[in-house]
């Protein structure tokens, strides 16, 4: 009874499952393999096992280490501070904004989210270069011009990525909202709660579980961004914005070293796990048995 | 959180629709097969740029006059849309399996070794030796689709040549002659000085640099210039990879001196990804761009189809040959790079696969594609052919270049040579010291090449 | 947009949920600062993206931010035909139109245990899942090229469209079930009370509840997919079959030329689409976007 109960319980996650294991699975496995081989698309007809040599060569390579930690930093300013922060607050402000506005800033918000990668490249290279709007307007201002994709690459590229990305954040935030009961919100206000005593102690433990399933999707959606910041500076100048995904692409795809790329790869899942087990720890959210 | 829920019963309409699903999947496995098993098709691949049709065009044509000489035979053209890299990734995929490998493949010069390398294509030797046609190709052409084995893989259908664009208008306010052609390096540096004292705001000399441009910087920059001291980057007759010339540090120190004294774009500029499009879409046509290391086809750009019409430029800018160091012999310099035809070891029907590469490489077809596409031709009888001298008034001098020109010992290694040859350039127009970027290198192509590696001599 | 704006924000959010509490002064001022603050953002939205707008009308766009001229319709001219618009953008339509709701009825059916019933497997499948998805797309496109071709599949749509979906699976898995917890669970009890099956419960209960969260979630999927271009690129042979991200390269010429212009037109054109889903879901949904009320649909 127990274990048939099981398996029915199971069965609206047949039609997933099918799909994952017959697409998915095998090509992962084999995926994780070619982390543990010499393999290449072109320029060699062989394919040999190399143990953990392609992880030794990573750790003891001064540029992986240092595309570690332009990864972080763009992870942590762009998508945990920067997208889950704005996106956070245009959730909550337009709960109370007029319908003209809210309609305007969410198609302009979406806006930014649908357009191709690489028009969002060019777009803040126009922006930001050394001829860009930017320093138009600073020059207009009396203050110094400066190009900001040389001199602050990272964040240059990261700010390029909260504006791209934010949109997802705020919708999933709206979404979250919306399904707060009211009426918990205004027994706060009944008793005597600030707004931000609602916010901190009410509306923001609510969505805990939202919090954390977001900071978890844009991190791993952070850790892998390419298109934007390889359109913008191609992780220059001087290697400064090279994250780990232009680093394997340039491993796997310019030098042909698939395996290597491959086992880069992994270690930015490793990134990406340890973000989410903080993310998971922090906001308590380990289902007690 | 979530209540146990125990009622079995209740699950029929889920269950229902989970095996809809199912189904669902199960039966639009059922694809259909779009392999090219057919023996009388002929599967071309290549790459397709832009929207222009030209080369739509061209190909249908040599596809009608192939399926017309060849009744019961059908070319099925297969262009592909997409960046280099990733045109490269779908290819060598198709290629490796039998099902789905094409007949005809397009390959670029850079990457045939590697392709070679992995045996994805055939050698074609054997085809060569009965192909009169062969003895028309330039003899440094012949070289592009030659591997390391000494046979042949590829033919080439054009190439490129690179050598200086400058400025006529300019030069005149500055006080330099209109046929302009240095006959050493410093004589370039004396005329890009004479342009930074008369012209102040200009960039004097565009010579491509760093890592954010890429191969343009190895290529129409670096190796240029390493071409022309005497030395080179790989010994074909011991087959290795030469370290530690003079050669390459004097390169690196007149890139250096270039940079260090204004005389080309600051390091902000050439480190900026889009530099090639910002010199040629706006810099060389407004006049602030006087004299520039570039490619054979940057003209593209300004005929009316191209992304910047500039109908003058060919009245406001002259062309000469990039000089020796010394202005030793054969005097100019030349890099080359280019496309050609190629045969997949998987191809279903070689032999009428070679029948189509040889009508793409016979003189009426190439001339065609010469004159329609801007390409410098790889045939002495096309370069010479009036109608693609009068096709564009910078034809006659790049294709002048073909004899003296150089291709890439692009071999597997190549693309990562060719990187740290970026890094060691971006290093010395940040400020960095020439002989430690020259020794960086070293112990960087060392690490890459293993013992194929040798001292200069 | 520092953490230091936050306290005006709910003092403005307060008003509408208790009326009855603030003066009619002090909340017309919240909602005027609110507005105030919501333009600011778009504001700071809208300067980037002034070059597309602007390029795309500019017959010598370049990569600056630049008055047209000449302003010309040029562009789309040029982009719109054939086979770099309209039939990349149809095959784009059925091929993630139908990847998306796959995508949404396996999702929801998956969501569904995940998010009622308790499994120590759960959360490691879950997690396993979705990080897998993290690999790089190369590496999986090797093997997944051979599976095709094994199973007859290479060049075809419903296999890339199967495979489309795929990929959105485990992201929209985990959207769903988050949005699926917050449905209270007593509403579900009390509707099987009534004699409804689980299946019901989900169809008439659950599922009308959290229309935002599956805007959210079809809306995520859909862009993803849109944007998708080397999967498609791979898996099909013949141009003809290609969506519309693989156009984007029409602008990119032998040499690396850029033709922004075009390239801008084109972009503007090809976001419409993931625009009308949005306006569409904002709109069909009522409360969805509108924030407010769903609760009690």
């Amino acid at each position: 009874m127990a274990a048939a109960g099981t398996l029915l319980r199971g069965l609206p996650l047949v039609p997933s499952v099918v799909l994952l294991v017959a697409f998915l699975a095998g090509p992962i496995l084999y995926c994780i393999y070619s982390a543990f081989t010499d393999m290449a698309l072109t320029g060699s007809s062989s394919t040999e096992f190399v143990g953990f040599d392609n992880f030794v060569r990573a750790f003891t390579s001064p540029a992986f280490g240092q595309s570690v930690v332009y990864t972080v930093i763009f992870t942590v300013v762009s998508a945990i501070i920067g997208q889950n922060v704005l996106g956070m607050l245009l959730a909550l402000l337009m709960r109370s904004g007029a319908k003209v506005v809210r309609a305007l800033v969410s198609a302009i918000v979406i806006g930014a989210w649908v357009l191709p990668e690489v028009v969002a490249g060019y777009l803040w290279v126009a922006f930001l270069g050394p001829d860009g709007s930017l320093n138009g307007w600073l020059i207009g201002l009396g203050l110094p011009t400066q190009n900001w994709l040389f001199t602050t690459p990272i964040l240059a590229v990261s700010l390029a990525n909260i504006w791209r990305g934010t949109a997802f954040s705020m919708l999933v935030y709206s979404a979250a909202l919306s399904e707060v009961p009211k009426e918990i919100e205004e027994a706060a206000v009944v008793d005597g709660a600030g707004p931000w005593r609602k916010l901190v102690s009410v509306t923001l433990p609510m969505l805990r579980r939202t919090i954390a399933t977001n900071l978890m999707l844009i991190t791993l959606q952070t850790l892998s961004v390419f298109g934007l910041i390889w359109t913008m500076t191609k992780g220059g100048p001087s290697d400064r914005s090279m994250t780990l995904p232009i680093y394997a692409y340039q491993q796997a795809f310019q030098f042909s070293d698939l395996g290597y790329g491959t086992a880069l790869a992994l270690v930015l899942l490793l990134i990406g796990g340890v973000f989410s087990v903080v993310y998971l720890r922090a906001l308590r959210l380990e289902e007690n048995p | 959180m979530a209540t146990q829920v125990d009622r079995p019963a209740r699950w029929r309409g889920m269950v229902a629709m989970a095996a809809a699903g199912v189904l669902a999947a199960g039966l639009t496995a059922c694809g259909s097969d779009s392999g090219d098993g057919d023996a009388n098709t002929i599967t071309v691949s290549y790459r397709q740029w832009g929207d222009s049709r030209i080369q739509e065009n061209y190909l249908t044509g040599v596809k009608t006059e192939f399926e017309k000489a060849n009744p019961g035979v059908t070319v099925q053209l297969e262009p592909v849309v997409a960046s280099e890299d990733d045109y490269f990734t779908k290819l060598q995929l198709q290629m490796r399996s039998p099902r789905t490998s094409p007949d005809v493949v397009y390959e670029d010069t850079f990457l045939i070794n590697s392709d070679i390398e992995a045996g994805y294509l055939r050698p074609l030797d054997d085809q060569l030796a009965d192909w009169p046609e062969w003895e028309r190709f330039t003899e440094t052409a012949k070289g592009a689709g030659k591997a390391l084995d000494g046979k042949t893989y590829g033919i080439p259908d054009g190439t490129d040549t690179r050598g200086l664009w400058y400025n006529k208008e300019l030069f005149a306010q500055a006080g330099l002659p209109a046929d302009w052609q240095p006959r050493t390096w410093d004589e370039v540096l004396t005329a890009a000085r004479a342009i930074k004292a008369a012209l102040p705001g200009v960039i004097p000399f565009n010579i491509y640099a760093g890592k954010a441009v890429g191969e343009s910087a190895s290529m129409q920059g670096f190796e240029m210039l390493l071409y022309g001291t005497g030395d080179t980057l790989y010994d074909d007759a011991s087959q290795k990879w030469v370290v530690g010339s003079k050669g390459f540090t004097d390169s690196l120190q007149f890139i250096k001196t270039v940079y260090d004294e204004g005389l080309g774009p600051s390091a902000q500029q050439v480190l900026d990804p889009n530099w090639n499009n910002t010199v040629n879409q706006q810099l060389l046509p407004q006049g602030k761009v006087v004299i520039s290391l570039d490619g054979s086809w940057i003209s593209q750009n300004w005929l009316d189809t191209g992304a910047a019409p500039w109908p003058q430029w060919s009245t406001v800018l002259g062309n000469a040959a990039w000089p020796t160091q010394q202005g030793q012999a054969p005097g100019r310099v030349s890099m080359s790079g280019g496309w050609t035809w190629a045969i997949p070891q998987n191809s279903d029907n070689p032999d009428m696969a070679w029948q189509l590469i040889a009508l793409l490489g016979d003189k009426d077809r190439q001339l065609r594609w010469a004159v329609d596409n801007v390409q410098i031709p790889v045939r002495d009888d096309v370069a010479t052919d009036p109608s693609y001298l009068q096709a564009n008034p910078t034809n006659e001098f790049f294709a002048s270049l073909v004899p003296i020109t150089t291709y890439r010992p692009a071999y597997a290694v190549y693309p990562r040579i060719s990187n740290e040859i970026q890094v060691a350039t971006e290093t010395v127009i940040t400020g960095g010291d020439v002989a430690a970027a020259a020794q960086a290198y070293d112990e960087q192509v060392r690490a890459i090449a293993g013992d194929a590696v040798q001292p200069a001599p | 947009m520092t953490a230091t704006d936050l306290p005006s924000r709910p003092r403005a959010a307060k008003a509408p949920a208790a009326p009855t509490t603030a003066r009619p002064h002090r909340r017309w001022v919240g909602r005027s600062v609110v507005n105030a603050v919501l333009l600011v953002i778009a504001a700071g939205y809208v300067v980037p993206l002034l070059w597309v707008l602007l390029a795309a009308f500019n017959g010598t766009a370049g990569l600056g931010v630049d008055w047209p001229a000449p302003w010309t319709l040029d562009n789309f001219r040029a982009v719109l035909d054939e086979d770099t618009t309209y039939r990349p953008m149809w095959n784009g339509l059925v091929l993630c139109g139908s990847a998306t709701i796959i995508t949404m009825v396996c999702s929801v059916l998956a969501a569904y245990p995940l998010s009622r019933y308790r499994s120590r497997f759960k959360r490691p499948f879950l997690l396993t899942v979705l990080f897998s998805t993290g690999l790089p797309i190369t590496a999986i496109m090797v093997p997944v090229y051979g599976l095709f071709v094994q199973l007859n599949l290479i060049d075809t749509t419903s296999g890339t469209i199967l495979f489309m979906a795929t990929t959105a699976l485990p992201i929209a898995i985990w959207l769903a079930k988050n949005f699926m917890d917050a449905v209270p669970i007593e509403l579900e009890e009390a509707a099987w009370t009534d004699g409804a099956s689980p299946m019901k419960a989900l169809r008439h209960v659950v599922l009308p509840l959290m229309w935002p969260g599956l805007a959210v979630v079809a809306l995520y999927t859909f862009i993803g997919l849109w944007g998708n271009f080397f999967v498609p690129f791979i898996l099909l042979l013949s141009n003809d079959q290609l969506p519309a991200s693989v156009s984007i390269y029409t602008f990119f010429s032998q040499y690396g030329q850029v033709v922004y212009g075009e390239l801008a037109a084109y972009s503007l054109l090809y976001s419409l689409p993931a625009v009308l889903l949005y306006l569409l879901l904002s709109r069909r949904l009522g409360g969805a976007f509108t924030f407010g009320g769903a609760v009690k649909g």
